[in-house]
């Protein structure tokens, strides 16, 4: 195992001991559920990071279509829906104890990171659409491409048209004061680590489906 | 050694006692044990995430270094 992945090991677990311990300012309705800032945000930073680089995959399969590039597409676009998931799902706990609800309507950046989610599901139906490998690679890579732009759309641009919950989601609030500066010292290292966290799974991931392709080429992923 | 352990000691009345037995007060608990009770028991939130969060790193370690295995293997098959 090379090292970037004990230092990833050791950097994540300071950052949830640092993210547990350290004084954190008195925040009205939030309390104490300010320090799931380290964990809920950085699950939305690692879900970027990973589709991002599933587009950077996609783009280079179509310029030279090599099966390595596919699994490294759909591994990447995998385990970058994991990481969504697990945004959603702490995003939704979190908002029953400081909004009051598991889902609102109301709240536009919840429903468009769901949305975001079911775009990324019709990828892997799309591939599970073909028998023939190059023909679902090349559709598939080209549908990714598509996905990926819609990202910044569904949860940047289109909540800071409307009201929204979150704080700092509407109006054009990028790198504000609202964060307060004690938060920050955990929060950036925590997007920086659950981010290579997500390389670490990526890496495990596209190694298991080039080893199951080089064993049997036919398989379906 | 205990001779007759039923006879001397009582675990019914005990056990379903309104106080547990197994509770110690703050006073005589060692210097662990109140460090965990202190803060609203939030240092027990730590210790949970942090047993998830090793297991779950020990899962990680294990497939990656298996996965490796694999590819030597394969590698050394195609030569």
């Amino acid at each position: 195992m090379k090292v970037w992945k004990y230092i990833v090991a050791i950097w994540l677990t300071l950052v949830i001991g640092g993210g547990f311990l350290i004084y954190i300012p008195e925040i009205p309705i939030l309390e104490q559920t300010a320090r799931n800032i380290f964990f809920h945000v950085p699950m939305w930073m690692a879900m970027y990071a990973m589709f991002l680089t599933s587009c950077i995959y996609s783009i280079r399969y179509l310029n030279s279509p090599e099966p390595i590039f596919d699994i490294k597409a759909e591994a990447s676009a995998r385990v970058g829906m994991m990481f969504g998931l697990c945004g959603l799902l702490t995003g939704s706990l979190w908002a029953r104890f400081t909004w009051g609800t598991w889902w609102t309507f109301a709240e536009p950046k919840m429903n468009l990171a769901a949305l975001a989610m079911m775009i990324y599901v019709a990828y892997l139906v799309l591939r599970s659409a073909f028998d023939d490998e190059d023909k679902r690679a090349k559709i598939a890579a080209v549908y990714n491409i598509f996905a990926v732009t819609t990202i910044p759309f569904l949860l940047y641009v289109v909540p800071r048209q409307l009201t929204s919950l979150h704080p700092g989601a509407d109006g054009n609030p990028a790198f504000s004061e609202i964060t307060a500066a004690e938060l920050r010292l955990i929060l950036y290292p925590a997007m920086l680590g659950f981010i290579a966290l997500s390389f670490w799974v990526y890496d495990i991931m596209h190694r298991y489906q080039s080893v199951r392709y080089k064993i049997n080429p036919e398989q379906e992923s | 050694m205990q001779i007759d352990s039923t006879a001397v000691v009582d675990t019914l009345t005990q056990a379903y006692s309104d106080v547990w037995a197994g509770q110690e007060s703050l006073q005589e608990a060692n210097a662990f044990i109140a460090f965990m009770y202190s803060n609203d028991l939030i240092y027990v939130v730590l210790g949970v995430t942090l047993i998830i969060w090793s297991v779950l790193l020990f899962f990680m370690i294990r497939v990656d270094k298996k996965v490796a295995s694999l590819e030597e293997k394969l590698n050394s098959e195609e030569q």
